[in-house]
């Protein structure tokens, strides 16, 4: 999927809203990751540990980062390239897939595991590997469930989250050739054995690994790996060939930086104190080691992101994808993942789509957010998102790409406001309209100039008066 | 104080007795009221849709009526917020209106805020028979601190009892013109809204922006909730809400 899907958003909107199945899901999952992640900064605070306060340090390192990006890859290139990893640059998705082609195809690769990495759904590798006569087979579970399904993950962290325990029961049966059976969640810990057992076979007979990253670390020329399941672990040392591909923004400069930054991901996304699984992955197999690839290589990516240096959504740059952003969404548990028509869901996706896919494939986006800020107050590294959305608006305006009538229309209402006395005239109409649209009834029913609005709600109306109206007569009463 | 009311574009056109109620509260704390005669919109609809100038241009407007006053008191957290936010940021790279703008910005309040923090006024002089819940609006609630602020002063109200309901800090699914541009998902969005005020039962639902209680009250009706009463915070402290 590396461009919007074709349909737009607004087309997709009425799709999810009543696909009762994926609204339970919703429901469900909702309450889960705010609540943790609730949990878990309250826990902080009776440890004495300030959680703003590392929301502070997050957001600092993040930003001396950014400033001297070059420097800080420069670095890591170097250390890495010290440990025996060898280290490529991509700058697109196109070259993320002929790059780990190429990879394979020097080693032998039929088939590939895979532990979650965001940037191969932005270059759509599976796809591309698939074509090149090797086996992409997704191992996080949640990543397996919607390979199955053939389709794309809705969540950064939990990417089946849209997929009823029923969906997952019917996937499994057909793929592991089994009759259906009825399933509650006390199943769950079987259905998870059961994937697990078909995975491992896979694990043993892969050729190549191929990973994301949290985090590249410059000092060590490290990538950190946060995960719960045991599978990252079996990705990155069974096979021979280890692939990580991350994007250019995924640096921080120390040890004790990423240590920092482990404080606030994994409280932010799933609510634990730590994850179940933290590996740092350095160079390769050494003398002695009894497992690890013999061949590690780094594919660093670009994809748009170097030219939001410098730029007014530089802020984005700082992201870690805890997924706290969508969790906290209004829009997001709306709609899920899959309405953001792109690789990233919520109110992350809804700044990034546009900026590394093209502002114009993506224009209701940074529109479709009330600016209520819920996922802005939760951001570990502090991102302003309805800010970085606001100016995506402005951005739309500046370049042409709203349509006429709705410039049109604000800018006549704007005018408008700024003649107090026709204002105040039209207004005294509307208000008598209104009060006359009602009738009898406290409210409107059906309202032909928004009509989006009453077709969900009533729209209560005032006593066919203005304010300023009422106030008039009583001054000269 | 001298302080001017800014009654906001909304309660002008869809419940003046929001205004009139505000006017009432202010007076009861000793404030001289103007209610400035040219005032009409803050601008914050232009700017949410990306419109930079016209926004600039209401937000000169409006400043330059309400540079006169100690004070400037808006019934909306949202209003206020734009105002005491977004108006400095807009007028910040204009030479003559930088530091006009960002003076007025300062003095401009919501009115719970202000009553409590800046005239630390807590002897609302209404009554109310009944239970209330609070809708924490986000740009009053996130943007400006507004918490405490409405549940002291609701608390001073005699025979009103609080009840607090689940999630009354998020959205309801206003978002200005995100209502009407992505109606199906604004009422999706409210109806966890209404789910969480019918689970807590009370008599009405308060809160501090208009825009978001039409957007409740709207669903609660078509749902066919005709009992929970919707209401301003304005109403309920400045009395005559009742029948
Ligand atoms: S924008 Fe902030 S909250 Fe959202 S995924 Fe990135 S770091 Fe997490």
């Amino acid at each position: 999927m590396t461009a919007a899907q074709p349909l737009t958003f607004h087309a997709r909107v009425g799709e999810k809203v009543r696909d009762r199945r994926l609204q339970q899901a919703l429901q469900k999952a909702r309450p889960l990751f705010v609540g943790k992640r609730a949990r878990a900064v309250a826990a902080l605070a009776e440890d004495q540990l300030d959680f703003e306060g590392l929301r502070d340090a997050g957001e600092e390192i993040r930003n001396r980062v950014l400033a001297d990006l070059d420097v800080w890859l420069d670095i890591f290139e170097e250390r890495a390239r010290a440990t025996g990893a060898e280290v490529l640059w991509a700058r697109d998705g196109r070259e993320i897939c002929e790059q780990v082609i190429d990879v394979a195809r020097r080693h032998g690769v039929a088939k590939a595991t895979k532990s979650k990495s965001m940037l191969s759904e932005e270059a759509d590798l599976n796809a591309a590997l698939a074509a090149a006569g090797i086996r992409p087979v997704e191992t996080d579970l949640g990543e397996y469930i919607v390979q199955l399904a053939g389709e794309a993950p809705s969540h950064i962290i939990a990417p089946a989250v849209h997929k009823s325990i029923d969906q997952v029961e019917a996937l499994f049966a057909r793929e592991h050739g089994r009759p259906e059976q009825p399933r509650s969640s006390a199943d769950i810990p079987a259905m998870t054995a059961e994937a697990r057992a078909v995975l491992r076979e896979h694990f043993l007979s892969a050729e190549m690994g191929i990973t994301g990253a949290n985090f590249l670390i410059a000092e060590s020329g490290s990538a950190a790996l946060v995960t719960n399941e045991g599978n990252g672990r079996m990705v990155t040392t069974l096979p021979k060939v280890h692939v990580v591909i991350t994007g250019i923004e995924k640096i921080v400069p120390t040890l004790e930086d990423f240590a920092t930054l482990m404080r606030l991901l994994p409280r932010s996304a799933t609510g634990q104190t730590i994850s179940n699984y933290v590996s740092l992955l350095t160079g390769t197999r050494r003398e002695g080691d009894g497992e690890g690839p013999t061949k590690t290589v780094f594919i660093l990516v670009d994809n748009g992101r170097a030219a939001l240096l410098g730029s007014p959504w530089q802020d984005m740059l700082r992201c870690i994808r805890c997924g706290a952003c969508m969790n906290h969404c209004p829009v997001y548990f709306s709609l899920g993942g899959h309405a953001y028509g792109w690789v990233y869901p919520g109110p992350m996706g809804s700044v990034l789509t546009p900026l590394l896919t093209g502002l114009e494939n993506a224009l209701e986006l940074p529109r479709a957010s009330t600016g209520c800020n819920q996922c802005g107050s939760v951001c570990p590294v502090r991102i302003p998102l309805p800010k970085l959305m606001h100016r995506l608006r402005e951005e739309q305006v500046k370049r042409g790409l709203r349509p006429r009538r709705e410039r049109l229309m604000i800018g006549a209402w704007a005018w408008l406001a700024g003649r107090p006395k026709l204002y105040r005239w039209l207004a005294a109409r509307a208000a008598r309209y209104l009060r006359w649209l009602a009738g009898d009834h406290a409210t409107i029913r059906v309202f032909g100039l928004a009509p989006a609005w009453t077709e969900g709600r009533d729209l209560p109306v005032g006593p066919g008066r203005t304010f300023h109206e009422l106030y008039a007569a009583r001054k000269r009463a | 104080m001298r302080v001017a009311l800014y009654v906001t574009c909304l309660v002008d056109l869809m419940r003046p007795s929001v205004g009139f109620a505000a006017l009432r509260l202010l007076e009861a704390a000793d404030c001289e009221v103007v209610v400035p005669a040219g005032q009409t919109c803050c601008g914050q609809p232009a700017w949410s849709a990306g419109e930079r100038a016209a926004a600039a241009a209401l937000a000169k407007k409006a400043v330059a009526e309400l540079e006169g006053f100690a004070a400037v008191v808006v019934p909306s957290g949202s209003c206020a917020e734009h105002m005491r936010k977004v108006w400095p940021e807009l007028l910040a790279d204009d030479a003559h209106w930088a530091e006009r703008g960002r003076i007025v910005a300062e003095r401009c309040h919501e009115l719970s805020s202000f009553l409590v923090d800046v005239l630390k006024f807590t002897e609302p002089p209404a009554d109310f028979a009944g239970s209330v819940t609070y809708h924490d609006s986000c740009k009053g609630l996130r943007g400006l601190g507004i918490k405490k602020q409405p549940r002291e002063l609701l608390a001073k109200v005699p025979g009103l009892r609080f009840d607090e309901m689940s999630e009354c800090e998020e959205c309801c699914g206003f978002g200005g013109a995100f209502a009407v541009e992505f109606g199906e998902i604004s009422t999706q969005i409210v109806d966890r809204k209404c789910e969480s005020i019918a689970a807590v039962g009370a008599d009405a639902v308060v809160g501090g922006d208009l825009g978001c209680l039409l957007n409740i009250e709207g669903r609660l009706r078509r749902r066919g909730d005709s009992r929970t009463r919707v209401l301003h915070i304005a109403e309920v402290l400045a009395g005559g809400s009742g029948e």
